[in-house]
């Protein structure tokens, strides 16, 4: 056998590298213990439990469990409230406790939930599923969940402490001149117009040029205001509260006159004026938004003469999608089907029929259109064949006119 | 077939028997050739000095260094799976890591916490270099080790820049404010400060190219430099006859080992002449050392689970912190550059002077000209140290006592400044004591 270099080592190291080794094991058990240790997990066993003595244990099996959220790609976010708040969709929960209470259902009957989520309106933090840091207590998170806690530390006026929701509904709700449900909103809105707010400001594109343009007033960020003068919380909302009391108290300088407002009055007009934000709003959630092409003046004036002319009837029903009845000055914007002006001779010389018979039985595209579209009763059709023959009258008269004019 | 016939191979020479090398040789060859055998292994001596092990000479700040990238690699390959390095996502695919996917917090503080305490194991591993002049060159001929020292101090560089290009990853106000703070300092070289600024964010403001380029410096370019660099730098050290202590144990028994005049270049011994009939010698007798295996590998173990269990635990307990979605709209109030920056950027506030109304920026000094100058100087150090061969590998010895001196005063500068940037600076960039609170700051609602 050749030989071993004794070595001092062994000794010393062995037990070194036993101790590690057993000090590796402690955070390991620390992570698993500290992921394991979550509230949603009990809240989700509770409701179990409360459904199934409500309702049996075949609708509990039911119930989904683990992480739960609401994914909403055109809002970019992720809401994982439904965790805890599991029975929002539930009957029967409606007088819970908070986490597990039924949403009240006509806002979102309105505004379903797989459309809408959650922190849209009620903001909170999305990502997070342990209830301080999802309910915005955390750090580093600048929308808080506008409830009623929130709302009674700001001791709002307003008897309903979680008006300040409402600040959320003003995001899409903008250009509306009454929001339903939005009482705090619409009171300020309502103020912006008697007090005259546009003189001096520009809001939502309009008005003078003599105070700051207010119309994203709420991308400004908490620091840019001047708190020296500012007793109590510092915050953004405290400040307007403040400045719209009573200007010169927190800013000598400014001509900005004191219009006397309540608290519940200039509260309101802080929570409108803080959801003036550059958001960007996906348009399919943007309530009161033009969806249709913007028309000229001409046009206008032409839809309106149609409209009321002696061609109405056509407009009315819909057939002027297709046809025009020059006769009677009606012009289709399409005019994808005949002039129906001739229609009394045109359909006879084409089907063989009497402009009646085709109405009661039509064939080919009408048919399609008259029992899908444009259903009209055996009465209306009379109507029809009525105007339409008065129609034809005038055609031909207008035609002789113009020969006649053509004749000297 | 009937007549099969059971082939047995013969032995082939150099085909290692054993499925793995030998944690426990019976034999000082078996030990030696366990060292041999292995591919990651062979890099180390057969044998290794006592005194090279020992835990106070070098501390093994350098195995630390090494565990620590470990870790990095380790933890930060999940990691690359899970962030999306887009403006749009980068924020809410972190804020998913912190919430939602399992162990993931656990997983972001461990790469964190493993490149901040990274960044000090290498400085101090580079203090530690100096302090024991182990960039000199000892009793072996050609020895380069002032080009190791080099390298060295190219990996710190390299180490700060892969956790400067980390900190934007998760694109909150703390990211996006930090990098603008460092770039800005880049920006005022003079002439080429401006171009350098532009092409390291892919334009002229932090955006989505930036996101991208720091992306690829972070995940593929800087650990692929890091990683070649560290491979030529264990290697340098083997060629320069290992730790710089091995010198000094050469010089003492010198006279007890006439034939060797320098430390062994080879595993086992030194092979000398062209003829096939090698005569090797023992280099290190067995009184002054010990097997590679299991004793030096033992201590590898010891000192990298030692690291892994510290960042665990500290990982268990030290969350990562996340502030508000990058905006470039509002600066935080006080904006900082990463800790490791602060001292760059407590020398810019120290060196901006103001004079009436008018005002010259320290961006220059501060931020270039001196700490560029450190750097020059560091990296010049080998050529310019006029102190003895026998002032190698030992702590603090007599005749180096001066330029130790001044080193370890810059090195305390260094760390003043970065301790009033980061515990004593508030808003406004006021002074503050670390206990004192700061003014309260506003919030929105």
């Amino acid at each position: 056998m050749e030989k071993r270099t004794n070595s001092p080592f062994p000794r010393r190291d062995r037990p070194l590298l036993a101790v590690i080794g057993i000090v590796l094991v402690v955070p390991t058990v620390l992570i698993a213990m500290s992921e394991r240790a979550h509230d949603w997990r009990y809240w989700q066993y509770e409701f179990k439990q409360q459904v199934t003595a409500k309702y049996g244990r075949d609708k509990a099996a039911a119930i989904p469990g683990g992480l739960q959220q609401i994914w909403l790609p055109e809002l970019k976010r992720a809401d994982r409230c439904v965790t805890c708040h599991q029975a929002t969709s539930w009957k029967g929960f409606e007088n819970a406790e908070e986490p597990l209470r039924t949403h009240p259902v006509e806002v979102l009957r309105q505004h379903p939930v797989e459309k809408y989520g959650c922190t849209v309106c009620h903001g909170g933090q999305p990502h997070a599923v342990d209830a301080e840091e999802a309910h915005g207590g955390g750090e580093h998170w600048e929308e808080p969940l506008l409830g009623a806690q929130l709302g009674a530390d700001y001791t709002l006026a307003v008897e309903d402490k979680s008006a300040l929701m409402q600040m959320n509904c003003n995001t899409c709700h903008r250009y509306d001149r009454e929001t339903k449900g939005a009482s705090e909103i619409n009171l300020a809105k309502k103020l912006v117009r008697e007090k005259g707010c546009r003189a001096c400001h520009v809001v939502n594109g309009r008005g003078g040029s003599i105070g700051p343009d207010l119309t994203y007033e709420g991308d400004k960020a908490a620091e840019q205001f001047e708190y020296g003068r500012l007793n109590g919380q510092k915050s953004s909302f405290a400040w307007h509260v403040a400045h719209l009391k009573d200007p010169r108290a927190l800013a000598p300088e400014t001509v900005m006159p004191n219009f006397h407002l309540s608290t519940r009055e200039a509260q309101a007009i802080a929570m409108m004026v803080l959801s003036w934000k550059r958001q960007p709003v996906p348009s399919a959630y943007l309530a009161g938004a033009p969806r249709t092409d913007p028309q000229t003046k001409e046009e206008v004036e032409a839809e309106a003469r149609m409209k009321t002319g002696p061609g109405a009837w056509f407009v009315k029903t819909g057939c002027f999608v297709c046809h025009s009845i020059s006769a009677l000055g009606v012009t289709s914007p399409a005019q994808i089907g005949p002039d129906l002006s001739i229609a009394v001779d045109d359909v006879q010389s084409r089907f063989g029929r009497t402009l009646e018979d085709f109405l009661r039985e039509p064939t080919g595209t009408m048919s399609v259109v008259l029992s899908r579209q444009i259903i009209l009763s055996p009465e209306e059709k009379a109507v029809a064949v009525q105007k339409l023959h008065e129609a034809f009258a005038e055609h031909q008269k207008q035609k002789a006119q113009s020969h006649e004019g053509a004749k000297p | 077939m009937a007549n099969e016939e059971e082939i047995v191979p013969t032995e082939a020479p150099g085909v290692h028997k054993r499925r793995f090398w030998s944690f426990r040789p019976q034999s000082d060859r078996q030990a030696g050739d366990a060292i041999v055998a292995n591919f990651i292994l062979h890099w180390f001596p057969a044998k290794a000095l006592k005194d090279s092990l020992s835990w106070n000479y070098s501390m093994w700040l350098g195995t630390i260094s090494t565990a620590l990238l470990g870790l990095l690699i380790v933890s930060g390959l999940p990691l690359m799976f899970l962030h999306i390095p887009s403006v749009e996502r980068a924020y809410a695919s972190v804020k998913d890591i912190e919430y939602v996917v399992t162990f993931g917090s656990w997983l972001r503080s461990v790469h964190r916490l493993s490149a901040h305490l990274m960044v000090a194991a290498v400085f101090l591993h580079l203090v530690r270099v100096f302090l024991t002049g182990a960039y000199k060159n000892g009793v072996g001929r050609g020895q380069r080790r002032e080009w190791n020292w080099v390298i060295g101090v190219g990996m710190l560089l390299v180490t700060l820049f892969l956790s400067f290009t980390g900190y934007l990853l998760p694109w909150d106000q703390l990211a996006y404010w930090a990098i603008t703070v460092g770039t800005n300092i880049a920006s005022s070289v003079p002439v080429i400060g401006e171009r350098v600024r532009e092409l390291l964010l892919g334009g002229r403001v932090i955006d989505q190219p930036t996101l991208i380029r720091f992306y690829a410096l972070h995940i593929v370019v800087l650990p692929g430099l890091l990683g070649v660099l560290f491979a030529y730098h264990m290697w340098r050290i083997r060629k320069d006859g290992g730790l710089a202590r091995a010198d000094r144990v050469a010089a003492q028994k010198r006279t007890e080992v006439p034939t060797v005049k320098t430390k062994t270049y080879t595993l086992l011994g030194i092979a000398r002449g062209t003829s096939p009939n090698l005569r090797a010698y023992s280099v290190e007798p067995s009184d002054v050392s010990v097997n590679s295996i299991p004793d030096l590998t033992r201590r590898i173990c010891i000192v990298m689970m030692g690291t892994i269990a510290v960042i665990a635990a500290l990982a268990a307990v030290v969350r990562s912190p996340l502030e508000e979605p990058a905006n470039p709209l509002v600066t935080p109030n006080p904006a900082k550059a990463p800790w490791y920056f602060l001292w760059l950027q407590e020398l810019v506030t120290d060196t901006t002077i103001k004079i009436g109304g008018f005002t010259i920026n320290g961006a220059f000094v501060g931020g270039v000209l001196l700490p560029g100058l450190l750097v020059g100087v560091l990296v010049l150090w080998p050529w310019l140290d006029k102190s003895p061969a026998s002032a190698t590998g030992t702590w603090l010895p007599r005749s180096r006592r001066r330029q130790n001196a001044v080193f370890l005063i810059i090195c305390a500068l260094v760390l003043v400044l970065t301790f009033i940037g980061t515990f004593c600076r508030g808003p406004y960039w006021h002074l503050f004591w670390p206990w004192q609170p700061w003014p309260q700051l506003p919030t929105r609602i």
